[in-house]
């Protein structure tokens, strides 16, 4: 409180600034998440006003209940694969537009591969869903490909496929634009020199371009992450969770316990363990980024 | 240079493959929007050959039409105009006085740390929460989005004043203004590039956001915006896609305009929130 006697009165106003986003932040943040852990040990049904602590029965359940680790390997491996090719794929666009298309057709194709950001994530779900539904096996007759010919989210083999299609069509967006604004800052007196020593432009790629890329494909690759492993909407929109609870994520089974199935404790638990695993890597980003912001200097 | 031709022309093909299926979903949508179910039926690909607007016609006649676009418009501005004039404000406070301060430190912190949370964890509780608050209405998810804005907003901002030199703002005081008046007539315009693009950022996830009004305005028509309005109608307009993708151009044509007119603001805006964060 010795502080606050000392506070010029211009400090007092930047001070009551601070009060009403604080009063919000704490209302609709600091508190639902103190709730949510509070819940976690419960075996709240989410509906009634009374509950009892059952320890931690719904964080053991996580590891025993067949349809939350069907859940977290479908998570994993619609992470594991989402990742893999929209890295891919932006980094090719990268490639492409910054050393094989001229000046003027590089912003226009920036334009349009970025143009699906700006829709909803659930509009486009439900506009490829149709167009999965009632166009693609038009399609596919047409042409005779026979995975084509029916619609391809109503099979529990393909069904992923088709989500993670869709994301990837929106979703590349973002880190492809993060990689292009990161290759043009790479400093062309460094290229200059590698040439004078008789670098070839493979050398000059893999020993400049890729080295000085590497914190922004890190800050591309961890976005990708996140967005794999809280995914939602795409798979609200396009299949809830089915044919079978093949597409069933973490996102869509935690909506799922909470509010259709009466299991808002369980339901906690398992948020809880989701914030775990997206705080390890954000920790695992941080360190990994200041080592080699480190080793750049 | 024989080689690189092919190289050049594989690309292109490549590119424009890419292209058009970017733009195919939105030619379905324009297409099928303006065709009679049987013209659709006949051929899905094809551009209508009468330009058929009955589809938009029995889309409005639903009761609670104006108020999906009401909802959408009036949350999106009111809390887009709140946070951007909420957020330069306190990230000003802590960019000043972090540094002399516990309080405004920490604050940043705490205010940091939203951006780790990913939103499964809030679902539970924020739905009992604004339940026992009788906030399940637009009132409340405004005040949710202007609490949930900060974490970034903050984030962006403070960095963003330590590049605009304290000089100014202590000429601005000797010339006679207040801690307000200098702020709103000197820091606040020099902050513009980044009020922008935290603009552009709060404006594209309100609009389109779909998991939040899932949870708190799902209980009444009235109450829908129009990504939850096309949730819902999914059901209902299995018989009748027509219908569907006419109510799926009324979300996508303002953002289409928004984004030919902001192209560069939006791209610009996006890459720095990613970068930044």
């Amino acid at each position: 409180m010795k502080t606050k006697n000392k506070m010029t009165r211009k400090e007092k106003i930047l001070l009551s600034w601070t009060i009403i986003p604080l009063a919000l932040y704490t209302l609709f943040f600091i508190v639902p998440v103190a709730m949510g852990i509070n819940y976690s040990f419960t075996d709240w049904n989410g509906l009634t006003q009374t509950y009892n602590y059952n320890g931690i029965a719904n964080f053991i359940s996580l590891f025993t209940s067949k349809r939350i680790l069907n859940s977290l390997a479908f998570t994993g491996k619609y992470t594991f694969f989402l990742v893999i090719i929209i890295m891919f794929l932006a980094m090719l666009f990268t490639i492409l537009l910054t050393y094989v298309v001229s000046t003027r057709l590089r912003t226009f194709f920036r334009s349009v591969i970025f143009f699906p950001v700006v829709l909803s994530l659930v509009t486009v779900g439900l506009v490829w869903n149709q167009i999965m539904y009632r166009v693609l096996p038009q399609l596919g007759q047409m042409l005779g490909i026979g995975w084509l010919s029916s619609n391809i989210l109503g099979d529990p083999k393909t069904a992923m496929w088709g989500v993670i299609f869709v994301n990837v069509w929106q979703g590349v967006a973002v880190p492809f634009v993060i990689l292009l604004a990161g290759i043009q800052n790479v400093p062309t007196d460094l290229y200059e020199a590698a040439k004078i020593d008789g670098a070839t432009p493979f050398k000059l790629f893999t020993k400049i371009t890729i080295p000085f890329l590497i914190p922004t494909i890190n800050v591309a690759f961890v976005m990708v992450l996140k967005s794999g492993i809280t995914v939602f909407d795409y798979i609200q929109a396009m299949t809830a969770g089915g044919p079978m609870r093949s597409t069933e994520s973490a996102g869509v089974l935690i909506y799922e316990l909470a509010f259709t199935d009466s299991k808002a404790g369980q339901a906690s638990a398992y948020a809880f363990l989701l914030l775990i695993i997206i705080a390890l890597i954000s920790v695992l980003q941080m360190k990994v980024s200041s080592k080699v912001e480190v080793g750049q200097l | 240079m024989k080689k690189k031709i092919p190289v050049k022309v594989i690309t292109y093909i490549f590119l424009a493959f890419i292209a058009i299926l970017v733009i195919f979903p939105i030619y379905v949508t324009f297409a099928t929007a303006f065709k009679t179910t049987e013209e659709s039926t006949k051929n899905f690909f094809s551009w209508p050959q009468n330009i058929y607007i009955g589809n938009f016609v029995k889309v409005m006649a639903d009761a609670h039409f104006w108020d999906y676009i009401k909802n959408s418009f009036l949350i999106t501005v009111i809390s887009v105009v709140v946070t951007g004039i909420m957020i330069p404000m306190v990230s000003f406070s802590i960019a000043r006085l972090m540094r002399k301060y516990k309080y405004f430190k920490i604050l940043y912190f705490v205010f940091v740390l939203s951006l780790f949370a990913p939103f499964q964890v809030l679902m539970v509780p924020l739905t009992q929460l604004c339940t026992k608050l009788g906030l399940m209405n637009q009132a409340g998810i405004i005040l949710i989005y202007c609490a949930f804005a900060l974490g970034q907003g903050v984030f962006l901002f403070v960095g963003y004043y330590k590049s605009i030199p304290v000089e100014l703002e202590e000429a601005a005081v000797i010339d006679g203004c207040t801690t307000t008046q200098t702020f709103f007539k000197i820091v606040f315009p020099l902050a513009k590039p980044m009020t922008m693009t935290v603009i552009i950022l709060n404006t594209l996830w309100i609009w389109n956001d779909f998991l939040l009004p899932l949870l708190i305005l799902n209980k009444s028509a009235s109450n829908w915006t129009l990504p939850l309005y096309q949730y819902n109608f999914k059901s209902a307009y299995t018989f009748d896609y027509n219908l569907a993708f006419a109510s799926f151009m009324f979300s996508i044509v303002p953002m289409i305009i928004m984004y030919i007119c902001l192209q560069k603001n939006i791209i610009e805006g996006l890459t720095a929130g990613a970068v930044k964060s």
